[in-house]
């Protein structure tokens, strides 16, 4: 179980006319536990005041999975914490919460939101036990916890009543909305067309589908969440000559991964990957026209594609940092970004010679060492994209 | 009759350096240059570590002759000293 990476991604729509979205999610991963939780919670209402109430909702709930806190418990302090609506005189948030342990079996608690979908491939598993919840203070909401048994390749769905409803009392062909049956078998279709769809495009297309119903209006908040466990994908992302030329040809060995899994960055790199693998990079000036603001992008046939180090890598960290969109990057940038959000495990082998030219005065002083630069990329891929992070220095 | 080759270099240093200015250099040239000059976009020709080669952009012509600070105009005419000393 341990070779195994849990994806879990989540694509949302805010209420057409709303300033804020009413659902929030939230996932954690407690790295020495290999423990992934993630919260879904639809706050009452919409706009602001719904965020309010499902962002509290989702905080504590993620704090008290963790802390293992018994589920009674946790349920009546979220109920009894979030403050009471004015207009409806009730307190309201529904939420759906995994918690899952590799090795051994996740728990999913659910109080309001539709019943999450557990797919192995295209069929659908039913939980391995299932329990009601009641608290004496709400004596009218039910939690409802089950034990589901996860293996490599399963997939959990589960998403806010925005989906489920899309289309509610407006289409005649869906009088009661998509429903969660419609959910489902659109994963089934989704699914069988593409049986390694990463857990990021099917919520996608699961969400943007949603409001594709009520034509791409939004009638409620649409949140759904993609829970994928599978092999992770690996990618390699080399940087920088080593140290030592005699460890160039080991060096360069690690660039054997596969075309679509491998990035070469910078041009003293490119050389030496070029030299010892026998292989060749293309770049044409029309490359070089299309580049946007930074150096051109290349492809070293059979191996990867090629960009330059410093520069390029120094606009992949702010995009990270910022959370830019990847779409408006120059071509380089564009490209290891794609790459890096496409893969689950990224590698970064750095050479650690210094460039003397670098230090050429005439450059601009933000051209930052190599290896500062790559460090700060591996934590914020951690920190913020859930990645794991490997960097091996020559 | 072999083309010459004309490669720019656009690692770090040279497109800091102008190497971007080079890249429209096609567009400047006579039909018939065109035909006979082959552009290539190198990741980084290495020059810019040998401090007597003067400075970035580097340009390198048919594998060995350099030029350093280079600049449309100058590889425009150093191309045209090739071209004509072939047809003499």
């Amino acid at each position: 179980m341990h070779e195994l990476f849990i994806e879990m991604e989540c694509s949302q729509f805010t209420k057409t006319g709303q300033a804020a979205c009413g659902d929030d999610v939230r996932f954690l991963t407690v790295d020495k536990e290999k423990r992934y939780i993630a919260a879904l919670s639809d706050g009452l209402g919409s706009g602001v005041k719904a965020h309010v109430l499902s962002t509290m909702t989702t905080t504590m709930a993620l704090r008290f999975l963790q802390s293992n806190l018994p589920t009674l418990e946790s349920v009546e302090i979220i109920m009894d914490s979030l403050p009471v609506c004015e207009v409806r005189k009730i307190s309201y948030a529904t939420f759906t919460l995994f918690d899952f342990a590799l090795g051994g079996r996740a728990r999913i608690l659910e109080m309001g939101n539709p019943g999450y979908i557990h797919l192995r491939g295209t069929e659908e598993i039913g939980p391995v036990s299932e329990r009601k919840v009641q608290s004496e203070h709400w004596p009218d909401r039910g939690v409802r916890e089950c034990d589901a048994d996860l293996r490599a390749g399963d997939r959990i769905i589960f998403c806010s009543d925005g989906v489920t409803q899309a289309g509610l009392g407006e289409r005649r062909d869906m009088k009661l909305g998509w429903r969660r049956s419609g959910v489902l078998k659109f994963a089934q279709e989704k699914i069988a067309a593409d049986p390694e769809i990463s857990a990021l495009d099917l919520s996608r297309q699961i969400a943007s589908t949603s409001v594709g119903i009520t034509k791409g209006v939004c009638r409620d908040d649409v949140s759904c969440v993609v829970i994928y466990l599978r092999k992770p994908r690996v990618m390699r992302i080399l940087s920088g000559p080593p140290f030592r030329r005699e460890n160039d040809a080991e060096y360069a060995r690690q660039a054997n991964l596969g075309e679509d899994h491998v990035v070469i960055c910078g041009g003293t790199t490119v050389n030496i990957i070029e030299r010892e693998l026998g292989a060749a990079v293309k770049i044409s000036l029309a490359d070089m026209r299309e580049a946007g603001a930074l150096p051109p992008i290349g492809r070293v046939a059979g191996v990867g594609i090629a960009t330059e180090g410093i520069l390029t890598l120094g606009r992949v960290l702010s995009a990270l940092e910022e959370g830019r969109p990847i779409n408006g990057e120059p071509a380089a940038a564009r490209a290891i970004l794609a790459r890096m959000m496409r893969h689950d495990r990224i590698e970064f082998v750095v050479g650690t010679k210094v460039n003397e030219c670098h230090q050429d005065p005439n450059l601009p002083q933000e051209l930052e060492l190599r290896r500062s630069v790559v460090r700060r990329i591996a934590s914020l891929l951690e920190r913020n994209y859930r990645k794991t992070v490997k960097i091996d220095y020559y | 009759m072999e083309k010459i080759k004309v490669e720019i270099c656009c690692g770090t240093a040279c497109y800091l350096l102008g190497a971007t200015r080079l890249m429209g250099i096609e567009q400047n040239l006579s039909k018939e240059m065109k035909d006979r000059v082959e552009f290539e976009v190198k990741p980084c020709l290495g020059l810019c570590n040998d401090e007597r080669l003067g400075g970035s952009p580097y340009v390198r012509i048919n594998g060995s002759e350099v030029l350093a600070n280079a600049t449309p105009d100058m590889v425009i005419s150093r191309v045209n000293e090739l071209l004509g000393r072939e047809e003499v």
